[in-house]
């Protein structure tokens, strides 16, 4: 690989990848919240009610106040997000192998904000961050940054392989898995395995990634080293990847739990939501099966009886 | 016996993709499995039996290529539909999202008691039919799949099997989302299901008779469900009255038409049909309580059932719209929906959004009122009376969908003595479908009830047991309550009539106002009999 080559790859194409997966992630989430307030279709438990449960438990419910247990709805995205607690109790198989991959990503992501933090301290201090430093933050965030690094990148291939020899040999789930769904774990394993490669081979305290961060962020990239420079072309891939792919169900949960499971937001007559819904009974719904108007608005649709209502005499 | 089915051979041109027979089903202590009836000769020569043997829908097959053709387009016409805006703002959000982001873990297959009763067949994975919806979607609709194809998974045939198929398997899951509750993205394949149904219906016409005509459209034609007109209505309302004197040795007037009542009490019409004993258990209850409450006999206002809940937005908001008019019309100020559990979650919950402006009327359950009349000590009642072995049966809707777990579970324990209520495995959030959930309990066309009972109940059946193993004897009276009327249906035909609890273990099944009242201290006589039909 060239010198200029390497360059590109490390200085222009991550800035690059970097901003595509701000925007298309950025799209994607402001896309889906954008839809519209769809009907009630909450599943129980919703964290947020805590303890004393559903609103819908007591009589008369709609003369009490409106019960939010935030520190309940935290706990239980704690849980599910950093332990993947689902998965936990009811896939184990699945969990002994998604968990490391999950907590490989954490890790790393960690992992970046300590390489970024570390650049930042050695621009602003001088020092170099590195096993040989003698003040103890330098020593101590030189330690963590390596221990959270490689622990990432080894728990993250584990995690992948492990998920790869499922797809392969659990024949339900082979069924389930197309051809992308195979690279999609491939693109992981050469991303965490390359990573674990280039740490090992060619910047074991990281010292190489700081000062890459470093140029990065005062806009003067440098090249990088073979292994490393593959590792940014793969990482850059990634990210590019990340937001058309079903791998940003990271970003898609937090709607599925807050927009839909636990969406208990009741409607309160001439409040906010009750005028969006009004709003959307003027939409024309091209339905055309013969018990509907065709072309005919929610509103119209939603009062016309098309059975024609036999009059009888009480 | 497992039956391998891939997701692409739903196109296959096999006489039956899944021929699904007795034999593997997981199977159920102590019930001899009976061989499933084949269908009927001159049934199989007109309607398509090809998914698994069975027919939800009475679908004829097509009978030329054209027709073959337009099936195709409308289908396509409709999956797109599902994802626009104007069409579909009803669940847009929750479809795009369970289309875009499964992760394909199949952590829902073991949550699904259809799936795992059935023997585990392929086809009754709740992500399988989902799965399909995917990789149509993405095929037609979606450039990746237009360009990548099978690489990206758009890689099944749509033709007018794929289309039948998709349609029946539609009816092969009771949408009790027990799988979304268990998925790590938030993955609703119930959802997906409902969709699907929906398209079918508001784009093809295709429905279930027992949940489109003589469901919904009868329901709009006559003001219930179940054909009872306002007259009818009225004529029922005598005979209950008349059952209530006989059963407690005093009459009670059950107020109609009460205007600007406290209460507009809304039962599933079905209660007044096959058990009128819990309307009167509410009538006894009410009264008893002094609390002010009504029936309508407007057209629409003595029917809670919505079964648009399970297949149709439109006919959902037409039902609901016209039920919340009628209580409107009585000035109440508030609806209390009986003991049903898709009622209480289409008027109270799902239409919250639909019964807009002038039409927000309160609307809640039952059960906390029931609690309410228990705690509130208006009712003296004596659980000495309720000396028998109870258990209860969570309708999805309610519990799961709704949350309501301890209302009623605080009303048993108030009415029975110690000992007696016991929960059956699951119990709660998680428990499992009765079998007749989504439309199942009143789809009783060509050969779908064998399969219904056999399969969708079978895990209800199988938690029955477990919850009275220690008391099976049929000396021993039981009690199954099932504080919902589609639920009591399915106790009725697969419980008792189909694995025969009644007859061989002594398990009845009734409503929970029932158990109240049996437990009343000044009730003369017992109100629940294990020798009456119920």
């Amino acid at each position: 690989m060239s010198a200029t080559l390497g360059w590109l790859i490390a200085g222009p194409f991550m800035y690059l990848a970097v901003a595509v997966f701000a925007i298309a992630t950025l799209k994607k989430v402001l896309t889906i919240a954008a839809m519209p307030r769809h009907l009630r279709w909450d599943l129980y438990p919703i964290a947020h009610e805590g303890p004393e449960g559903s609103a819908f438990q007591k009589a008369e419910f709609w003369k009490r106040p409106r019960h939010y247990n935030l520190a309940c709805e935290l706990a239980e995205m704690a849980e599910e997000i950093l332990l993947l607690k689902r998965t936990f109790l009811y896939n184990r198989k699945i969990w002994n192998f998604s968990y490391p991959m999950h907590a490989g990503f954490y890790l790393i992501t960690g992992w970046i904000v300590l390489v970024a933090l570390g650049a930042v301290a050695e621009v602003a201090s001088g020092l170099k961050i590195s096993t040989a430093s003698t003040v103890f933050w330098a020593q101590a965030l030189n330690a963590v940054t390596v221990v959270v690094g490689a622990g990432g990148l080894a728990l993250g291939l584990f995690g992948c392989l492990g998920l790869l020899w499922m797809r392969y040999t659990d024949e339900d789930l082979r069924d389930f898995s197309s051809p992308v769904t195979f690279l999609n774990l491939y693109l992981l394993i050469a991303l965490f395995g390359v990573g674990l490669a280039a740490w090992l081979a060619e910047d074991p305290s990281f010292v190489l990634a700081r000062g890459y961060a470093a140029s990065l962020l005062t806009l003067g990239p440098v090249a990088l080293p073979p292994l490393m420079t593959l590792e940014a072309l793969l990482f850059g891939i990634f990210l590019i990847y990340l937001p058309f792919s079903r791998m940003l169900h990271f970003a898609a949960k937090y709607f599925f739990y807050h927009n839909i499971m636990w969406d208990d937001e009741p409607l309160v007559s001439g409040g906010g939501l009750d005028k969006t819904i009004v709003g959307y009974l003027h939409y024309k719904a091209e339905w055309s099966a013969p018990h509907l108007k065709s072309g005919g608005s929610w509103l119209e649709q939603a009062t016309t009886n098309p059975a024609k209502p036999k009059e009888e005499g009480k | 016996m497992k039956h391998k089915v891939r997701l692409k051979d739903i196109a296959k041109p096999a006489e039956v993709l899944c021929p699904l027979a007795a034999t593997d089903l997981d199977p159920v202590p102590g019930y001899e499995e009976q061989p499933f009836k084949p269908a009927k000769p001159d049934w199989q020569e007109k309607y398509d039996f090809s998914l698994d043997g069975f027919s939800a829908l009475g679908l004829t097959k097509p009978a030329s290529k054209e027709e073959e053709d337009a099936l195709v387009d409308k289908f396509l016409r409709g999956l797109e539909k599902l994802f626009t805006r104007e069409n579909n703002w009803t669940f847009m959000q929750p479809t795009l999202l369970s289309t875009d982001y499964c992760v394909r873990c199949n952590t829902c297959n073991e949550a699904c008691p259809v799936y795992v009763e059935s023997g585990r067949q392929d086809i009754y994975r709740p992500n399988y039919r989902s799965e399909l919806l995917r990789k149509l979607y993405q095929r037609y609709f979606t450039p990746e799949g237009r360009l990548l194809g099978g690489f990206v998974g758009a890689d099944v045939e749509l033709n007018w099997r794929t289309i039948y198929r998709l349609a029946e398997l539609t009816y092969r899951c009771t949408i009790c989302r027990r799988c979304a509750a268990t998925c790590p993205v938030g993955v609703d394949n119930g959802l997906l299901n409902r969709e699907l149904r929906k398209l079918f219906s508001q784009e093809l016409g295709i429905a279930a008779d027992g949940v489109h005509k003589s469901g919904t459209m009868r329901h709009l034609q006559t003001g219930s469900s179940t054909g009872m007109t306002p007259a009818a209505f009225l004529d029922t309302i005598e005979f209950i009255e008349d059952d209530i004197e006989e059963r407690i040795g005093r009459r009670i007037k059950i107020p109609i038409d009460k205007k600007g009542a406290d209460v507009l009490l809304i039962h599933n019409a079905g209660e007044f049909v096959s058990w009128p004993e819990n309307p009167a258990a509410f009538a006894i209850l009410l009264d008893a309580a002094g609390i002010d409450w009504t029936l309508s006999s407007e057209s629409m206002g003595y029917e809670g059932v919505n079964y648009g809940t399970w297949y149709d937005d439109f006919q959902f908001a037409r039902v609901a719209v016209a039920q919340v008019q009628a209580a409107k019309k009585l000035g109440v100020q508030r609806i209390v929906v009986g003991e049903c559990g898709h009622a209480t979650k289409a008027l109270v919950e799902i239409a919250d959004r639909v019964c807009v402006g002038d039409l927000a009327i309160p609307r809640e359950g039952c059960l906390p009122l029931l609690e309410k009349i228990v705690t509130s000590g208006a009712i003296k009642f004596d659980p000495g009376k309720n000396n028998f072995p109870v258990t209860l049966h969570d309708p999805c809707n309610m519990v799961r969908l709704m949350g309501i777990v301890s209302p009623q579970r605080n009303v048993l324990k108030a009415i029975t003595p110690p000992g007696c209520f016991r929960e059956m495995p699951n119990a709660g959030i998680m428990n499992y479908c009765c079998g007749g959930g989504s439309g199942f309990a009143v789809m009783n066309t060509l050969n779908f009830p064998q399969w219904r009972d056999n399969v969708a109940s079978r895990m209800k059946a199988k938690q029955v047991l477990e919850a009275f193993k220690d008391c099976l004897d049929p000396a021993i009276p039981k009690y199954y309550c099932a504080p919902c009327s589609n639920c009591k249906g399915a106790a009725r035909d697969a419980l008792m009539n189909h694995y025969g609890f009644r007859d061989k273990y002594n398990i009845i099944y009734g409503g929970l106002v029932e158990l109240m009242v049996n437990a009343m201290v000044d009730i003369p006589k017992p109100f629940i009999s294990w020798e009456d039909e119920f």
